[in-house]
């Protein structure tokens, strides 16, 4: 085993610890996610009409860096039970490896651009309408993506 | 068990069960009306806690929100249909299965009970100068039931 460590073994020989993280992670990326669809839902102009995206990114942001920490917390934990096959598997071939690297590029690239783009985009004034749309229309892409990658790890070798 | 094979070896269940592409697809959109789908009722939820989105209205909130929750609700449910009938042998042998069931059955109940008191009443409780205890408890139980409802669907996978 690459890792030998107390993480990793009360993961894998305590049979809850595993699924309580997995719990955890669902519900983490659920609010987090969540929360973020809900800004860009008010910036693609289909819900919450009446208040501003910039409000609505003030009520959202707590929430959404709560349950960001949860969400990397409860993956770290996933990870760290068999950190082997994230890591040891042939490179650039389209397994689990592969798929979590992947999946990993696309979670950088959306924290990101959550902090800096759509951030910005969301506390402007007067945004042209068609630029508060692609934005958030992007945000929604990388977010479901992300979901999609963390589903397909578990179904390659 | 004579009924979930049946259902299961229907061949185009059959064939879902065992696609390496169709599969994971399926139960990623079912994943992803969970997200979507989960930020909108902790909206509503804490709005009628008092706890967020204090400058709308509860209305505004659940009037808005509700096509939404519609669409991602039936998306999930079919998805979630899809998923338990192409194993449907191995999930009526499952009791953390039927646990998620029956908390899907007390969403209705308490939808059934809640709606007419809450849900359909958005301006009574707009115009009330404090939050009637009737919408804190749709509120909590809602955030229950839900929390319930993803942990079992995610336990299922646990039970042999």
């Amino acid at each position: 085993m690459l890792v030998q460590n107390a993480i990793a073994d009360t993961l894998n020989n305590a049979e809850w610890t595993f699924a309580l993280a997995e719990c955890l992670h669902i519900g983490g990326f659920a609010v987090g996610i969540g929360s973020i669809a809900l800004v860009d839902l008010r910036m693609l102009n289909l819900g919450l009409r009446k208040e501003t995206a910039a409000r609505i990114l003030k009520y959202t942001e707590p929430w959404t860096m709560v349950a960001l920490v949860f969400v990397v917390f409860s993956g770290l934990m996933l990870f760290l039970a068999q950190p082997e096959i994230y890591l040891q598997r042939a490179p650039y071939v389209l397994n689990e490896r592969f798929m979590f690297l992947l999946k990993m590029s696309l979670l950088a690239t959306a924290v990101l651009y959550n902090f800096t783009v759509h951030r910005r985009v969301a506390k402007m004034d007067n945004p042209p309408p068609a630029l508060s749309k692609l934005v958030a229309a992007v945000s929604l892409v990388l977010w479901v993506s992300i979901v999609f990658g963390g589903i397909f790890i578990g179904f390659l070798q | 068990m004579g009924i979930a094979h049946s259902i299961q070896s229907i061949s185009f269940l059959s064939d879902f069960s065992q696609s390496v592409l169709a599969y994971p697809i399926v139960l990623s959109t079912h994943l992803t009306c969970i997200a979507l789908f989960g930020g909108m009722i902790l909206a509503t939820d804490l709005r009628l806690l008092g706890l967020s989105l204090k400058s709308l209205t509860v209305t505004e909130v659940v009037t808005s929100l509700r096509p939404w929750k519609r669409l991602g609700g039936t998306i999930m449910i079919s998805m979630g249909l899809l998923l338990a009938s192409s194993k449907a042998e191995e999930y009526a042998a499952n009791p953390i299965f039927w646990t998620k069931m029956i908390i899907l059955g007390l969403i209705g109940v308490h939808a059934l009970i809640f709606r007419p008191i809450v849900y359909n009443k958005t301006e009574e409780l707009d115009r009330s100068p404090v939050m009637p205890a009737r919408a804190k408890a749709a509120a909590i139980l809602s955030l229950v039931l839900w929390t319930a409802m993803f942990t079992m669907g995610r336990l299922i996978a646990y039970w042999d």
